[in-house]
């Protein structure tokens, strides 16, 4: 028979507190919180955005979308802590853009599309973000037409 | 809740996984639930006046677009680079899938591109040690890059 063991639900459950303040303070436009539960030798792969490299990777694409869409609401659809310490994280990502975002010019559309988060946790500590979404649809809402001319309307 | 069963859940996803490499579709349904769920985000078909989504269920949609992937792509394969289980039963994978045209895919002609793209999906197992819910990530903006189509559609 297989079960989870004790050890294993309470790294699940630490982890869960630690990619929830995270995204909290996010979702607060608190980046100095947020990235302070970050390890700077933390791995990151965004993989929409073609982006890799350490905690600064992440804090980076945050502060651009922070920036772009002033009222960002991030969603959460359905939180997962597994027994690893990784916490995944699905939420819908939300606002108005006010500004050019990921090559996009601003046409003050509407935004929304769904993210997938993956958090990797040790020793209370996040050492690991790995960002899924669909760009096609993220450039479809922002009225983008191709993906060889992204900054043209 | 945490689940205890004969079979880890990562172990019956594993299965999912080497069914779909031998693109044995009845495989992969038979690791399923009968009304297993079924949430292919990036799915968005926009014709005049309606949309088609990836939402559905494995017996129905996932079935046929499982099907049809395997047709444009004969030798669609998949590595699964790493497995979370959750106590609940659910199983975060992230899956490597490649492979080279060999047909239409939707509006995209065969070009005879290759093709590589990180998903992520998110699998639950039930008590009855079977699937009953899909989710799957991936970013179409790069997988039409790679076939050459550049249309945002």
């Amino acid at each position: 028979m297989t079960a989870i063991t004790e050890a294993e639900s309470r790294t699940a459950a630490t982890a869960a507190v630690l990619a929830d303040e995270f995204l909290a303070a996010i979702q607060r436009g608190d980046l100095d919180t947020a990235f302070r539960s970050v390890s700077p030798a933390a791995e990151v792969v965004i993989h929409p955005a073609g982006q890799a490299g350490g905690a600064e990777i992440a804090r980076d694409f945050f502060r651009e979308a922070l920036a772009a869409f002033p009222d960002l609401m991030l969603t959460v659809t359905r939180r997962t802590a597994c027994s690893d310490g990784r916490v995944l994280i699905e939420l819908t990502f939300e606002g108005t853009q006010a500004a050019d975002f990921l090559g996009a010019i601003n046409q003050e559309k509407h935004l929304d599309v769904e993210q997938a988060w993956l958090l990797a946790t040790r020793d209370g500590v996040i050492t690991a973000i790995t960002g899924f979404w669909d760009q096609n649809k993220l450039y479809r809402r922002l009225a983008v037409k191709r993906l060889d001319r992204i900054a043209i309307a | 809740m945490t689940q205890t069963l004969k079979k880890a859940p990562a172990e019956i996803v594993s299965e999912f996984f080497a069914a779909y490499r031998k693109h044995d579709v009845a495989g992969m349904a038979d690791l399923c639930a009968d009304n297993a769920d079924f949430h292919y985000l990036p799915v968005e078909i926009w014709g005049k006046q309606w949309v088609i989504r990836g939402d559905g269920k494995v017996n129905g949609i996932g079935r046929v677009l499982w099907s049809g992937l395997i047709t444009a792509f004969p030798d669609l394969s998949n590595e699964v680079t790493s497995l979370s289980s959750a106590p609940d039963g659910t199983v975060v994978a992230e899956v490597m899938l490649s492979g080279r045209q060999a047909g239409p895919w939707g509006a995209i002609g065969n070009r005879g591109q290759q093709f590589t793209l990180p998903h992520l999906f998110v699998l639950h197992v039930n008590s009855e040690e079977l699937i009953d819910s899909i989710t799957a990530h991936w970013d179409n903006a790069s997988f039409y890059r790679q076939l050459g189509h550049a249309e945002v559609d």
